[in-house]
């Protein structure tokens, strides 16, 4: 697979040219607020080098909101009409590789299995996936720590190296192959390629903290007194798991309007006291210590024995955004620091 | 039925019937969250006495003044009434003795905050009235309408280019 | 600062000690030196967590109604959380009796986002403390001086209650702004929705604001409602309208003014701006500041005969 490099006076017209193939998916910028992932337009200021906090990809993927059908009636007559999206050639850029390996944990929740999700699949199955690694690492970032990341490279199409007046374009999957088919783009050479080494060396090494032996999953205990601790600090926003790039939580509800229903997706989390609470009044989380150990639980035991794969990926953003400083980062720590592991069953 | 509810059912009303009120001339939408002792007996009145008054306004009726959450005026601008007039009884003559002087800083904080978030002001109208005005209520329903198709349609809480479709 | 910080400690022993409270809440060290978390003490020999410094950012009385409800506790409390204290009081939220207030002269906290749009590399930092005229930050290549201006919260930046309004004890000393940040909300109407219909259109619905502000304590907020549905769940720039219109009408007269729902919203929405602007227009026509002690009954739970008549008398 051939590497390529871009210089960054070339993005324009490197966009250009991936635009004729593709629809093309990259973070926005926008005031005051972490640039987000469009459809890209002619006036956009694109972020591609992710040297800042970002929303997560999933809101492309897996909008705030998104209407699945609508029902019109009239006197006689009842139309049920499904608004599937269109299934496209995609290129989604810009996105950590952090990010992009939460992707991962999306497609088991939203692919995998009996039931296929065809909202999902339709912005998903035909997107080509490009992560970016910054020149700088971030951090909040603690992506080695929860898994070996060499794994997640064949998880993307390519990645782009933040090589400073260019970017490195390592193709990763014979997907990736169509994003770098570009004539503006030239062949690195061997400092190039150095460089781009040492980013991901970097990478590897950034945050390596003591939980990450690989078995953290098998130490987090149901009754682990950490989960107090959190749960009286914790406000219980809902910023961690919207912000999370894995968190693929949602409700479904109907809206009436007129003579017409509106059925839509929009977020939701495990953090909400309404996001368990029953129609007979029962909530079987009725405070937040059961709501702040699921969040961890699913994310690093519950979904690791279920897909093997961790749902954390270590992007930082509940680090960075927590308004209470509740830091996974310190919780796994000290969760793993006193346990024995539990044997496996 | 729930005050969601009625607004609901007067949008989808006025929403259907659209079309055809295109063909006429534009006809405000008015939402009138009236007291019972007064503005909406003033409109019984109005009604009784054969005073004319347009057909504009949509009626809510409330127990008093002092019942009207901001909030029934926020949805109503949010589900795209063209105005809102909310009518109590005169200071000191509440039915339920204090319900309009709690009202009264209420509504004056609600247009501090309309002001604030930068809607039109105008659209929205608070009168003290009593029963005995018939005539005075028609006169208010018919200004505020004139006034309100001198501003044409409302369009919207957020401006146009950041409204879901 | 380390003064400030050992007497608060020492108090936080004392009547933790004594028995005249059961727990104290405070500040600890956060996972990174320009954070700090709150933190929850029961134990006389804990009270060494304790911190006082310019990343004390949360408003502690946001735990006060659950955690105060039938026992006693001490809390660590700047200017403006003071005067939530004071509000939840005045709302019958908490009792008095049961509130141990340590109380604090502020010289304004930071927003880390701005530190680093001031040029400091967060990884960097070990550090910050308050100066003569500014804010130092130590990082690991020795110490740097920044600007109040550049780096404190906006909210601070427009503060001048900088000494608790009601206090068991108090330490520290008030220093005031040389200036006060103006307002940046344009003055046309049109301009004015163009604005928040830019805001609003942000909002990702995830309730920090309303989760952490401390006077949003409703068991069921009206945004959870399902019957009557006030605003569906549905994060859309009308809906979003729908929750900040009415939440900013629940908090007219209410709102203390700590920026706490500004600091946290991960978005950046300029929440608190509207809160201001709220606030002015209560203090212009009736005189009135929330969590100001003097006040007697909260401004919508009550009337003057001659209030400011809304009426449009056309
Ligand atoms: S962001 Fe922090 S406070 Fe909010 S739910 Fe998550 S852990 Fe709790
Ligand atoms: S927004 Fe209003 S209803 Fe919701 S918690 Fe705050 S004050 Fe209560
Ligand atoms: S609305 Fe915002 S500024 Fe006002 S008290 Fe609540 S959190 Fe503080
Ligand atoms: S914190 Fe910000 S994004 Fe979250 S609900 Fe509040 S305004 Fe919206
Ligand atoms: S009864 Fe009419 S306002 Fe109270």
């Amino acid at each position: 697979m051939a590497d390529k490099i871009l210089p960054k006076d070339k993005i324009p017209g490197f966009i250009d040219a991936l635009q004729k193939q593709f629809v093309v998916v990259a973070p926005v910028e926008r005031t005051d607020a972490p640039a987000e992932f469009k459809e890209v337009a002619p006036g956009d200021n694109l972020i591609l080098d992710g040297s800042q906090m970002m929303m997560p990809p999933k809101d492309y993927l897996l909008p705030r909101y998104e209407t699945l059908l609508k029902v019109s009636a009239r006197p006689g007559e009842v139309e049920v009409q499904p608004v599937v999206p269109e299934n496209k050639p995609r290129v989604m850029l810009g996105m950590w590789l952090p990010d992009a390996q939460a992707i991962q944990v999306l497609d088991r929740v939203f692919l995998d299995g009996k039931f296929k999700d065809p909202y999902y699949a339709a912005r998903r199955e035909n997107t080509t996936l490009v992560a970016v690694m910054p020149a700088e690492m971030r951090w909040s970032w603690f992506c080695a720590s929860t898994d070996d990341v060499e794994k997640w490279k064949p998880n993307v199409d390519a990645i782009m190296y933040d090589l400073g007046d260019r970017f490195y374009i390592e193709v990763t999957s014979p997907k990736g192959e169509a994003v770098v088919e570009w004539d503006g783009l030239s062949a690195p050479s061997s400092d190039d390629v150095e460089n781009k080494n040492r980013l991901w060396e970097q990478f590897k090494s950034h945050n390596v903290l003591p939980f990450s032996d690989g078995k953290f999953y098998e130490r987090l205990a149901w009754d682990h007194p950490i989960w107090a601790e959190i749960a009286q600090k914790c406000i219980g926003c809902g910023v961690c798991s919207y912000m999370c790039p894995s968190c693929s939580c949602f409700d479904i509800q109907d809206e009436v309007c007129g003579t017409c229903i509106e059925r839509y997706r929009c977020r939701d989390t495990c953090q909400f006291e309404e996001f368990t609470l029953m129609g007979s009044g029962h909530n079987p989380r009725p405070d937040q210590l059961p709501r702040s150990r699921q969040r961890l639980m699913h994310k690093f035991k519950y979904q690791h024995e279920q897909y093997g794969v961790v749902g954390c990926t270590g992007c930082g953003r509940c680090v960075e955004l927590c308004p209470v400083n509740v830091d996974i980062r310190d919780v796994l720590n000290k969760v793993c620091a006193e346990r024995e592991p539990e044997p496996t069953t | 039925m729930s005050e969601d509810a009625v607004l609901v059912e007067e949008k989808a009303e006025l929403e259907s019937s659209e079309s055809t009120q295109q063909e006429r001339t534009w006809q405000p939408i008015i939402l009138g969250i009236l007291c019972n002792w007064c503005s909406y007996a003033g409109a019984d009145l109005a009604g009784t006495s054969r005073l004319q008054y347009p057909e504009s306004i949509r009626i809510i009726r409330v127990p008093c003044s002092g019942r009207v959450d901001p909030a029934f005026v926020l949805k109503a601008f949010r589900k795209g009434f063209d105005g809102v007039m909310v009518l109590g009884c005169h200071p000191g003559d509440c039915h339920y003795a204090k319900g309009n002087y709690y009202a009264r800083r209420r509504i004056t904080l609600l247009q501090d905050l309309l002001k604030a978030l930068g809607l039109p002001e105008e659209r929205f109208h608070f009168e003290w009235v009593s029963a005995s005005e018939g005539n005075r209520f028609a006169e208010l329903v018919q200004e505020f309408t004139e006034k309100i198709r001198r501003l044409g349609p409302f369009k919207g809480v957020v401006t146009p280019e950041k409204k879901t479709l | 600062m380390f003064e400030v910080e050992n007497k608060i400690r020492q108090e936080a022993k004392r009547v933790l000690e004594n028995g005249l409270v059961e727990l104290v809440i405070g500040w600890a060290p956060g996972s990174v030196p320009f954070r700090t978390t709150p933190v929850f003490i029961d134990r006389p020999e804990d009270v060494d967590k304790l911190v006082w410094n310019p990343v004390c950012a949360n408003n502690l009385a946001v735990y006060l109604p659950k955690i105060a409800k039938d026992r006693k506790v001490g809390i660590v409390a700047k200017p403006c959380d003071i005067r939530s204290i004071v509000a939840l009081i005045q709302e019958n939220q908490v009792k008095r009796d049961n509130i141990y207030i340590i109380g604090l002269g502020c010289a304004g906290v930071v927003d880390p986002s701005r530190l680093e749009l001031a040029g400091v590399r967060l990884s960097d930092v070990t550090a910050l403390d308050w100066a003569a005229d500014g804010i130092k930050v130590i990082t690991l290549n020795g110490e740097q001086l920044l600007k109040s201006t550049d780096v404190h919260r906006d909210m601070c930046l427009a503060c001048t209650k900088r000494e608790p309004a009601l206090f068991d004890v108090k330490f520290g000393e008030a220093v005031l702004p040389s200036e006060v940040k103006p307002r940046e909300l344009p003055e046309l109407p049109e301009e004015r929705q163009k604005y928040w219909s830019e805001q609003f259109s942000k909002c990702i619905r995830c309730y920090a604001c309303r989760q952490i502000c401390p006077n949003c304590y409703c068991e069921v907020c009206f945004a959870d409602r399902v019957e009557p549905k006030w605003t569906a769940k549905k994060a859309v720039p009308e809906e979003n309208w729908m929750f900040h219109a009415t939440r900013a009408m629940h908090l007219a007269g209410r709102c203390i003014q700590c920026g706490e729902c500004e600091r946290v919203c991960p978005v950046g929405i300029r929440i608190a701006e509207l809160m201001r602007e709220m606030a002015e227009a209560v203090k212009n026509k009736y005189d009135y500041e929330a969590g100001d002690p003097n006040e007697e009954a909260p401004l919508l739970g009550t009337f003057r005969e001659n209030d400011v008549d809304p009426a449009q008398h056309s």
